[in-house]
């Protein structure tokens, strides 16, 4: 129970911290890794609902950022609409999309899910590079910046604000996941489907619920994300780095705790920034770099120290308790 | 309802691996209150019948009824709500929760709040000698109070008909006495008991009557004397490492 | 009857080169396959990173050729030894103590190994997309009606020597018998006294050794560039799945498969959406065969 406690603290510390600092804080550099950071914990942690809490790990989440980016875009560029319906439209696709692949992937185990997954986020990056005439292409979209709470055309601080609602809702899910039946019954299913079975879990509709949900957050993240870089394209998108991306952080931060997605993406999402910062001269080079040093911290912590930091603290307090 | 009204029937249950029949036309009923066992040497197909039963194969013929409904094809869990569950003969923990938790999420089957399944883990973790270890990582447990913890576990959906896989095999002989001990008290409590064994001498312990298995054919069924007695299955025991002298 | 025989002279012209265009694919995808169907049969890990050998193995092609003029299919002498030992080299350092870990470690690890050596490829040679244009590559062999250029067919021609002289290595050699054997049981391999770690090693170093070979024969048909090992790897997943993952046989078939279904599915609605093929034919095989060729140990493994 006081492990619970503290891990409460120090996401009250954190949440806390990111709703306090734009209220000193103006300048724009930081105030973007802030957003960008929430975003991406955000992101990871709707992640973590299917593959931490759940088991099921998947390597093709960048199919709902990319849906929920898109949906968005498109909105607002082809039919005139605010960003909000896009959301919306973006998180029924997403639902429709994590319950197909959550069926079809039903039985698949470890890596053979994770191939699953990667299949489908290939599918649709090949669906939507070639739909010329709706979607633009390879060539992507630029999203207009329309100042405005109904066109999602914030500020600096605006953005903040946002993003940290939408990391707490992410936060909020997992946490009913620690508490709830649910939750305990998830957890079943990861530590083994076949016990969860002989123990009356339906265990092939709660993983389906688990991608689903998993997948509508993700999507409203990506539809969040759209307008704030105000550019699509489907390289990035629905790229497996990406993918990587939502799972790197959730490993490093913890996998299975609510605010590991958030600490690995505090650490993750900094080093990016400070790497942007360094290398910025150097051609085709910095995201070259970036991307080695996730490889391998990506390597070494799966390795070396697989609970992640929240395990470590975890493994700490035991050790002096 | 007597009490000797049948809890389970098979009739002609057969499972087939492409051209291997593992189950081979078995049909045996179980009373309510019974405590069955059923023996076979290796590859006498007796877990593959508990997967049958509990829903983890499908039979390519055959009809099993338990507490008067037809549960052939249903899956594994819809028929541990009904009141029917196992154990696996290798267990399967949930190795990274602790032992009350992995009860608890046996006991929220039937309970629909964490709070009054986490009372009735506490309880049935008491019941199965496994307080001490409440708060341990099922991982960390040795075998013995491992594969108590997984009969707790299955006791927690608050079973009526309970299939235990080779529970007793790899206990030493104080943790084998234990378990024998527990069985016996669930069966005493009204609940129905289907042991599988492959070393018959703990099952002439604890079983009324014993089905015997071979080549996933039931060839003999009765009380342990007159299974002893059988030509047929001192004929498939022949070579096996466990003789009947034994028992 | 000839089934053939009722087929008009024009159905023949178009057959009979989709048929060839096939093998030739087939060729190919088979020795890019056959690698990570063999660490997966042998070591029970998806090597997520194959694609990124495969990519190594087409700089390597365009480097050679850059500097020497050296015609890659000399140069597939060269990537055996040399990818022999990458594979050595990243086992040691990488795979090793990821052997018996969970699959999500081996996922992970594999993952952000390809990671690694897509941007590391990025760094030092950027994005740019590179070609190799060997002589061959303009010298038209005739099939029927249609041509293919002489590249192909030597290029699938190695593919298929090198895919059926691995398969004749673990089938008759004592090396190849021990890799099988431990691919059955490692357990019991362990028992027999087999250093299942000099297994691992040597399965590893083939695998990676096959796939460089697969990435120097294909460089002069495709674009080289950090991430062109993505969508082989993508092909080689959809073969090995469909073939039964760890049967090399099977890869075999599965890549004949795969590059029917390419071809004809480029033949008919064009090679823009020829990628979509891949795709839907592996959710077909996820939707349809997951017990076979799929998750072949999964409800068998219950209690036994």
């Amino acid at each position: 129970m006081t492990g619970l406690m503290r891990s409460r603290r120090g996401a009250l510390l954190f949440f806390g911290l990111a709703a306090l600092i734009p209220l000193v804080v103006r300048d724009a550099y930081f105030l973007d890794s802030l957003v960008l950071i929430l975003l991406w914990g955000a992101l990871s942690a709707a992640w973590n609902v299917a593959g931490g809490y759940a088991g099921q790990v998947s390597i093709g989440h960048a199919s709902f950022f990319g849906i929920g980016a898109y949906s968005a875009a498109l909105m607002v560029t082809r039919f005139g609409k605010g960003p909000w319906l896009g959301m919306l439209v973006g998180v029924v696709l997403s639902i429709g999309a994590g319950f197909i692949i959550g069926f079809l992937s039903n039985r698949l185990k470890g890596p053979y899910f994770a191939l699953s997954t990667i299949a489908f986020s290939q599918v649709l990056l090949i669906g939507v590079s070639r739909w010329r005439g709706f979607t633009s292409g390879g060539e992507g979209i630029p999203v207009p910046f329309r100042p405005g709470f109904a066109t999602l055309g914030l500020g600096h601080v605006g953005w903040v604000y946002m993003a940290l609602a939408m990391a707490l809702v992410c936060f909020a899910v997992q946490v009913y996941l620690e508490r709830s039946r649910i939750g305990y019954q998830l957890a079943g299913v990861r530590e083994d489907e076949d016990a969860a079975e002989a123990l009356g879990i339906a265990t092939r509709r709660l993983k389906v619920a688990a991608i689903t949900l998993s997948a509508a957050l993700t999507s409203i993240g990506g539809s969040l994300w759209a307008q704030y870089v105000g550019f699509v394209d489907p390289t990035y998108v629905f790229s497996v780095d990406l993918s990587v991306r939502f799972a790197l952080n959730t490993i490093i931060g913890g996998m299975g705790t609510a605010l590991g997605p958030f600490l690995g993406s505090i650490l993750i999402t900094s080093l990016e920034t400070y790497l942007r910062a360094t290398f910025a001269g150097v051609k085709a080079g910095f995201t070259g770099i970036y991307l080695i040093i996730y490889g391998t911290a990506l390597i070494l912590v799966v390795r070396f120290v697989p609970e992640g930091l929240a395990g470590i603290t975890t493994r700490l307090r035991r050790a002096h308790a | 309802m007597s009490a000797a009204a049948p809890i389970l029937e098979l009739s002609g249950v057969t499972k087939r691996f492409g051209g291997l029949t593992a189950v081979s036309d078995v049909s045996f009923t179980v009373p309510a209150g019974e405590l069955l066992g059923i023996i076979g040497p290796n590859g006498a197909g007796k877990t593959t019948l508990f997967n049958v039963i509990s829903g983890y194969y499908r039979p390519e013929a055959g009809r099993i009824v338990f507490a008067g409904r037809d549960v052939t094809g249903l899956a594994p869990h819809e028929i541990c709500r009904l009141g029917l569950t196992r154990t696996f003969q290798l267990v399967k923990p949930f190795g990274n929760l602790s032992v009350i938790d992995n009860v608890m999420i046996g006991a929220l089957t039937r309970l629909p709040t964490v709070s009054s399944a986490r009372l009735e883990a506490e309880r049935v973790v008491e019941a199965c000698g496994l307080a001490s270890h409440a708060g341990s990582h099922a991982r960390a447990l040795p075998i013995g109070l491992r594969k108590r913890l997984e009969v707790a576990r299955a006791l927690a959906t608050r079973p009526r008909l309970i299939l235990l896989d080779e529970v007793m095999a790899g206990l030493n002989p104080t943790e084998l006495g234990g378990m024998i001990e527990l069985i016996r008290r669930l069966h005493a409590d009204g609940l129905t008991v289907i042991v599988i064994e492959h070393i018959m001498a703990a099952m002439m312990r604890l079983a009324r009557r014993i089905v015997v298995l071979h080549h996933g054919e039931a060839i003999a069924a009765g009380a342990p004397a007159e299974i002893t007695q059988d030509r047929r299955v001192v004929d498939a025991y022949l070579g096996e490492e466990f003789v009947l002298a034994q028992a | 009857m000839d089934p053939t025989a009722r087929l008009g002279p024009a159905q023949i012209g178009v057959l009979v080169p989709l048929a060839v265009a096939t093998i030739l694919l087939g060729g190919i995808y088979a020795l890019i396959s056959v690698g990570l169907t063999l660490i997966f049969g042998i070591m029970r890990v998806v090597n997520f990173a194959h694609g990124e050998f495969l990519m190594l193995g087409m700089y390597l092609a365009f480097w050679t050729f850059f500097a020497f003029n050296a015609d890659p299919y000399f140069i597939v002498l060269v990537a055996i030894p040399l990818f022999f030992v990458v594979g050595l080299v990243v086992y040691g350092l990488v795979m090793r103590g990821v052997i018996h870990a969970s699959h999500n470690v081996q996922i992970f690890t594999t993952v952000g190994l390809s990671t690694v050596l897509q941007n590391v490829a990025l760094v030092a040679w950027s994005g740019d997309f590179r070609f190799v244009r060997p002589w061959h590559l303009s010298t038209v062999v005739r099939a029927g009606a249609t041509t293919f250029n002489l590249t192909q067919v030597v290029a699938s021609l190695i593919a298929v020597t090198l895919t059926l002289a691995l398969v004749a290595f673990m089938k008759w050699t004592h090396a190849g018998r021990v890799m099988r054997a431990t691919a059955q049981d490692r357990d019991a391999a362990t028992l027999m006294g087999i250093d299942t770690d000099r297994v691992y090693r040597l399965t590893f170093a083939i695998g990676i050794a096959a796939v460089g070979a697969a990435g120097v024969l294909v460089a002069p048909l495709y674009s080289v560039y950090p991430t062109a090992g993505l969508q082989f790897v993508l092909i080689s997943y959809v073969v090995v799945v469909l073939g039964g993952l760890g049967d090399m046989l099977g890869a075999m078939l599965g890549s004949l498969i795969v590059a029917a279904v390419e071809v004809g599915g480029s033949y008919l609605f064009g090679a823009a959406w020829k990628e979509i093929f891949y795709f839907l034919l592996f959710i077909l095989v996820l939707v349809f065969r997951p017990a076979g060729l799929f998750g072949q140990r999964g409800a068998e493994t219950l209690g036994v």
